[in-house]
């Protein structure tokens, strides 16, 4: 059952009533809040992950009778949930101030102030267990840093809205320009900007690239088996494979290659089938939801993820096509804030703004991600043609090692590699055309890609610093390549970055970028 | 000679040195828009004793890099013992290298070195072979930092940290500052850098 986003209720008795921000005084913080113990099912949670870690390794060890192991293993579990409970009973958090204010640790006392302002994100995620027990993890995220910097699992879930809600609406007050408030404020009606339909979600994954990760899943399960059957099982698997192998050779040619092509489909098959399951599990249920100029996302079949962000947080804005979706005229947006930690995006779903979006909607969504964006058509400026013969160059020298490689091992046969260079050339040239930098009034954009296409869209008060870099090749050719830097690229593949701009327009362009960012007031 | 003359002409050439060097083969739609003049300040060297401290840094690092590859080559060596007789030309080979790295190096560094801020934007050039320009708009500055080590205290140098909220050129470094010159940027910088820290 999707997660709506709740219609406003009256604030519980124990949240501090938030009055109105009238005029530049900021009005007196409400009373500080008193420190609070997680939830009780804390512990249930903390004994569960002990049983989940530890279910695998008991259940192995009592097939293949290693007895003497379990009592080694029970003792781990017991330390386990020793310091689980320990941790409950001596964790505490609450607002105090400006500040959430968590505190550990029986022995060592560790005490963390966050201060609200520099409050990035706030994400709450429920698994499926926690989804039945009405629980929910909430995890704050400040600019800088790696991961969150306060993991409080688990909170009921009323409590964990009206944390998060609490945390806005003080961070609103903290701020001091109550007129421009950022946060979902409980007046504020929302505005549903896009849902995403199971028919969407199947298209993204049946034309997201998989194949390479079924790979290695497979290659996993192998080295897994390796592992657990022992060696006589593992060798006589191996046997019906040689055997199954050894068969295959006596079948006449064409049957082989019939065999091979099925074998192919099957698993392009079997790819697309985990691929559509993986996007669905993930998104399922995807809403992109605007209360003022908070964007909240919530998806997940399973585990339940809902993610705030700021729109004005965002530092950096790709939108991504892969070669099947610029086919289906399909595209995916990520976003990075200051905050984005590296790792978690891919499985957590957190990169994606949008997982999947028809190309032509965008033009009527930007607006919505960035207020000001200039919606008219960006004025797409080329890098030098240089461009074209340094491509060339580099895809023929890697062409002819190689087909060099292959004759060697295969004879001069291989040789009728030779023939895809004017391909090579051919791509260069419409990768060329499809390369190119514009810089409109508030927003610097990069595209690249033919067959597959990624842009990066900058707003200009976000910029921290532009690099030109030329290496002895690039200064031969009078071309330089042009890196524009911001807080958090992590989400969207490093951010701006293009080559073979003429050395004239590159330092002309990143001085006008400087300049202009340095008559912005960049905020957090 | 004739030939060196050439190379050299071409490694000077398009150059970020001389920003003139313009490519009228590289015709473009337009140019963006001419907002702002050129920069008014002239690029500031670094300090001339940054040259030296250079050598010095340097000879350390490559004696050391020379005593662990002698010692790696010896050992490979030993199980090579048909190739053994080149040993000696390795170590040697590595050793011009180095020494060239000592006395050619630092000076070119150097006169590559450049910087100049104006109100808005600190520009930064550097690099021998691979040439870079770092331009930081002053309001972004998160921090300054001076750092002093051993050999800069010996030789009244200091290196200036401008630190940004950016990620993967979050921070530039400044070599070989006198002292004084480094405080009176680093108060500078502050004070009109810095009014949007996160």
């Amino acid at each position: 059952m999707p997660f709506e986003p709740e219609p406003p209720r009256l604030p519980p008795l124990n949240a501090p009533d938030v009055p109105p921000v009238i005029g530049a005084v900021p009005p007196p913080l409400p009373p500080d809040s008193d420190a609070k113990r997680l939830h009780p099912m804390t512990l249930f949670f903390a004994g569960w992950g002990v049983v989940r870690g530890w279910l695998i390794p008991i259940v192995i060890f009592l097939f293949v009778g290693r007895y003497e192991l379990l009592t080694f293993l029970a003792f781990m579990a017991g330390l386990q949930i020793v310091f689980s409970v320990v941790r409950y009973f001596t964790f505490t958090y609450r607002i105090a101030g400006a500040e959430l204010i968590t505190r550990e640790g029986l022995i060592q006392r560790h005490e963390r102030n966050i201060p609200l302002d520099r409050v990035q994100d706030i994400k709450i995620e429920q698994g499926v267990l926690h989804r039945m027990l009405k629980m929910a993890v909430v995890q704050v995220e400040t600019a800088g840093g790696k991961g969150a910097e306060a993991t409080l699992s688990v909170l009921s879930q009323p409590d964990a809205e009206q944390l998060r809600r609490l945390i806005f609406e003080r961070r609103a007050i903290v701020r001091g320009k109550g007129a421009e408030t950022t946060e979902p404020q409980p007046e504020q009606p929302a505005e549903i900007i896009r849902k995403l339909e199971l028919k969407d979600l199947v298209m993204a994954g049946l034309t997201s690239n998989r194949m390479a990760s079924v790979i290695v899943l497979l290659g996993a399960v192998w080295a897994f088996a390796d592992d657990v059957l022992g060696e006589k099982a593992y060798i006589r698997m191996q046997q019906a494979i040689e055997q199954w192998f050894a068969q295959l050779a006596t079948y006449d040619l064409q049957t082989t290659i019939f065999l091979f092509i099925f074998g192919a489909i099957g698993i392009i098959l079997f790819s697309m089938i985990i691929s559509v399951i993986g996007s669905v599990v993930l998104f399922h249920g995807f809403t992109l939801v605007r209360h003022g100029e908070d964007l909240q996302r919530s998806y997940g079949l399973l585990t339940r993820r809902t993610a705030s962000l700021p729109r004005r947080r965002i530092q950096v804005l790709q939108i991504q096509e892969g070669i099947l979706r610029r086919l289906f005229g399909l595209a995916a947006v990520r976003a990075d804030t200051a905050g984005s930690p590296a790792g978690d995006g891919q499985q957590s779903g957190h990169d994606s703004l949008l997982p999947i979006i028809p190309k032509d909607e965008l033009g009527t969504l930007m607006p919505v991600f960035f207020p000001n964006f200039d919606n008219e058509q960006p004025d797409w400026r080329r890098v030098s043609r240089v461009a074209i013969r340094r491509g060339t160059l580099k895809g023929s020298l890697l062409l002819l090692t190689l087909s060099a490689i292959l004759s060697f091992f295969y004879g001069q046969a291989s040789l009728w590699a030779l023939i895809f260079l004017p391909a090579v050339y051919l791509i260069n040239v419409l990768n060329y055309r499809h390369l190119g930098y514009s810089l409109g009034a508030e927003y610097f954009q990069t595209r690249r890609g033919w067959l597959k296409r990624s842009t990066h869209v900058v707003p200009i008060r976000n910029i921290q610093s532009v690099v030109l870099h030329q290496n002895p090749f690039d200064r031969r050719h009078r071309v330089a390549t042009l890196i524009v830097d911001t807080a958090g690229q992590t989400y969207t593949g490093g951010g701006p970055r293009i080559s073979n701009v003429a050395m004239k327009d590159a330092v002309h362009l990143a001085r006008l970028l400087s300049q202009q960012a340095s008559q912005r007031r960049l905020q957090w | 000679m004739v030939f060196v003359k050439q190379c050299v002409n071409i490694y000077m050439q398009g150059d970020l040195r001389s920003d003139q060097g313009s490519s009228s083969a590289d015709a473009h739609p337009a140019a963006p828009p001419p907002i702002m003049a050129q920069p008014s300040e002239e690029f500031q060297p670094l300090d001339r004793r940054v040259v030296r401290l250079w050598r010095i840094t340097r000879t350390i690092s490559s004696t050391v890099l020379l005593i662990i590859a002698s010692v790696i080559l010896t050992g490979v060596s030993a199980g090579f013992p048909g190739l053994a007789f080149l040993l000696p030309y390795a170590i040697g080979a590595l050793f011009v290298l180095l020494v060239f790295s000592v006395i050619w190096y630092p000076p070119r560094a150097y006169r590559a070195w450049g910087y100049r801020i104006d109100s808005k934007v600190i520009e930064a050039r550097y690099g021998v072979i691979f040439h870079s320009t770092h331009l930081l708009p002053l309001n972004r500055l998160q921090h300054v930092d001076i750092h002093r080590g051993p050999l800069d205290r010996a030789h009244g140098l200091s290196s200036l940290l401008l630190h940004t909220a950016g990620s993967q050129a979050a921070t530039l470094v400044i070599p070989g500052l006198d002292q004084g010159e480094a405080k009176r940027l680093r108060d500078h910088l502050v004070e009109i850098g810095g009014d949007d820290a996160v």
